[in-house]
């Protein structure tokens, strides 16, 4: 008879409800977004809506920490900077690469 | 009439020509040799000074072009330098830059006979040097002067006397808390190899004081190697064009160690019982006498992460799970493992909801399984929120945290070592910039020491945190 070490069962559990809830939090969120983005009749999806350099950087800096203003940094430094943060965040390229681009437009140096 | 006029001009013209042709030489017939020598003299200075002139006047000529030339080229040389000025200098390639975070702090601790108050000031760059386009190096440092040190031994006579009570002075420590380098291997994957931060959930790599609305750390992370040597993979994938993405990382690391070798739950240092896991320290003098890995199995470990915003900025959700395993112990028989769950929710600008649940545990050669693990959740409130339109009030954040943690070691008999903490914490933030944070929280502390000593009840720090 298979025999369970009641020590990995009490670890487990918590562990198996939990990933369960956060599962199931993100598919209810994405789940509400797409009924919002839903249209009202049967005319055809509208393309999503690319975000812009600056979005980008709304969505994804300020979740960590207060936002930076662009003139913080030049340019040069900037690209040094997004480098960094691209590793530390887990930043996709694309992503990037459009937030650095603001950065440095907004930089002016 | 006109033959008479005629007569008369003729003859007066003929008479000037006898006069013209006579006067010469009357004139010839009086200048004396004398005379002409004199003259002839004259005319000779004249000549040698009319000569001195003209070469006075090429002389001239020649230091009124050199003088021409020298204002054509101050000219020349004033346009260029307005025109530099007026014109920025090309980008120099800042490939080196610092950023980072400084804090001072002050602590004060009540309750249990402890009346503990210190300062801190903690320095922590994080240089930054980006050699091409596609590979950076980071190391970050942390300089850190406690004044107000409480805990310590002392020896009597060369054995164990006691424990400190009282303040101990000032202490100063420099460490590094991680060097790595960097690769961007393509869009979807980078290599990070060194001495790397370990995204066993997310507080790990972001814990720089100025992102910490609570000054100390949460319960629970001390049960994970924040840091480790090693190699990683990183990356994400972008889920269509709203932002959301998945996020890996995998790595392998030298792992924890045992502080004597072998997979018992304690050991004895320094006269005192201490519990024998070290977490990330698999690397020492081996039993030749060499540095190395004090077992041969690197642990390994990664996380996978889901970012989901919606509506815009600051509505987001971050989903995480991270674990590690490995052995421990110098003869790779037993296994320390730990599974973090992560979460962090933005609910507008103003609402921030995130916590970690870290769960932990090894097998040991004397006392079976023991399973350190801590949680914790905080939620804050940006008074913004309220549109008072009042310059303070909307600059201030409310705080508010939960946590708990147990270490495991409570469960084994014949040790005092063992605790179990939970804790409460108010506090604020008031954002004097963007980057320079005025923070303050009153912790309400419930520690249960199994046959230790007491701990102290509350807790009270105030911290000035800039990020840089």
């Amino acid at each position: 008879m298979k025999h369970q070490n009641p020590s990995r069962r009490f670890l487990l559990r918590p562990v198996a409800i939990a990933a369960l809830a956060l599962v199931a939090a993100g598919a209810l969120i994405n789940t509400a977004r797409a009924d919002e983005t839903k249209p009202a009749a049967k005319s055809p999806a509208p393309a999503p809506k690319k975000l812009t350099g600056a979005e980008l950087y709304a969505v994804n800096c300020n979740r960590c920490h207060p936002e930076r203003y662009p003139t913080e940094f030049n340019s040069a430094q900037w690209q040094t900077i997004m480098l960094h943060m691209r590793v530390r965040a887990n930043l996709p390229a694309k992503q990037a690469k459009e937030i650095l681009k603001y950065m440095k437009e907004e930089a002016g140096n | 009439m006109n033959k008479n006029l005629n007569t008369r001009i003729l003859g007066a013209a003929a008479a000037s020509w006898v006069l013209g042709l006579a006067a010469p030489q009357l004139s010839r017939a009086a200048v004396s040799d004398e005379d002409f020598n004199a003259l002839k003299t004259m005319v000779q200075q004249l000549q040698q000074a009319h000569q001195q002139d003209q070469q006075q006047i090429q002389t001239l000529e020649q230091k009124l072009g050199e003088t021409q030339l020298l204002a054509t080229n101050a000219v020349e040389q004033a346009s260029a330098v307005a025109l530099a000025q007026a014109t920025p200098p090309p980008l120099a390639r800042h490939n080196f830059t610092m950023v980072g975070d400084a804090e001072i702090q002050y602590a004060k601790t009540y309750g249990n006979g402890t009346h503990n108050g210190q300062m801190l000031a903690d320095f922590a760059p994080i240089f930054l040097f980006q050699a091409n386009q596609s590979i950076l190096f980071e190391a970050g440092f942390d300089v850190t002067v406690n004044n107000g040190t409480s805990d310590g031994n002392y020896l009597v006579n060369g054995n164990q006397g006691g424990t400190y009570t009282h303040d101990t002075g000032s202490s100063t420590s420099v460490s590094m808390s991680f060097g790595q380098m960097d690769y961007l291997v393509n869009d979807y994957v980078t290599f990070v190899g060194g001495y790397m931060l370990l995204p066993l959930g997310t507080y790990s790599e972001r814990t720089a004081g100025w992102l910490n609305k609570i000054p100390d750390d949460p319960y629970g992370v001390e049960f994970l190697p924040g840091a480790g040597a090693g190699a990683q993979l990183r990356g994400s994938y972008p889920l269509g064009e709203s932002g959301q993405m998945l996020t890996y990382s995998a790595y392998c690391a030298n792992g924890p160690s045992s502080v004597d070798g072998t997979g018992n739950a304690y050991t004895i240092s320094g006269g005192n019982t201490i519990a024998n896991l070290d977490l990330g320290g698999n690397v020492g003098i081996q039993n030749n006498g060499n540095t190395g890995n004090l077992h041969s199995a690197p642990s390994g470990g990664g996380r996978i992460g889901w970012f989901i915003p919606w509506g815009g900025a600051h509505k987001d959700l971050e989903l995480g799970v991270s674990g590690q395993s490995g052995t421990w112990d110098d003869n790779n028989s037993y296994v320390w493992s730990a599974c973090v769950l992560d979460a962090a929710l933005h609910f507008g600008p103003n609402v921030e909801i995130k916590g970690e649940y870290i769960d932990t545990w090894y097998n040991t050669a004397d006392a079976g399984t023991i399973r350190p693990w801590g949680a914790w959740v905080q939620a804050g409130y940006k008074l913004a929120g309220l549109n008072l339109d009042l310059p303070i009030i909307s600059d201030i954040e409310l705080i508010g945290r939960y946590d708990q943690e147990n270490n495991g070691l409570g469960t084994v008999a014949g040790n005092n070592l063992g605790s179990d903490s939970r804790r409460y914490t108010m506090g604020y933030v008031y954002y004097i910039t963007n980057t320079l944070l005025f923070e303050g929280d009153y912790e309400f502390i419930h520690n249960s020491i199994i046959g230790g000593t007491p701990q102290p009840s509350n807790q009270l720090i105030f911290q000035l945190s800039y990020g840089f």
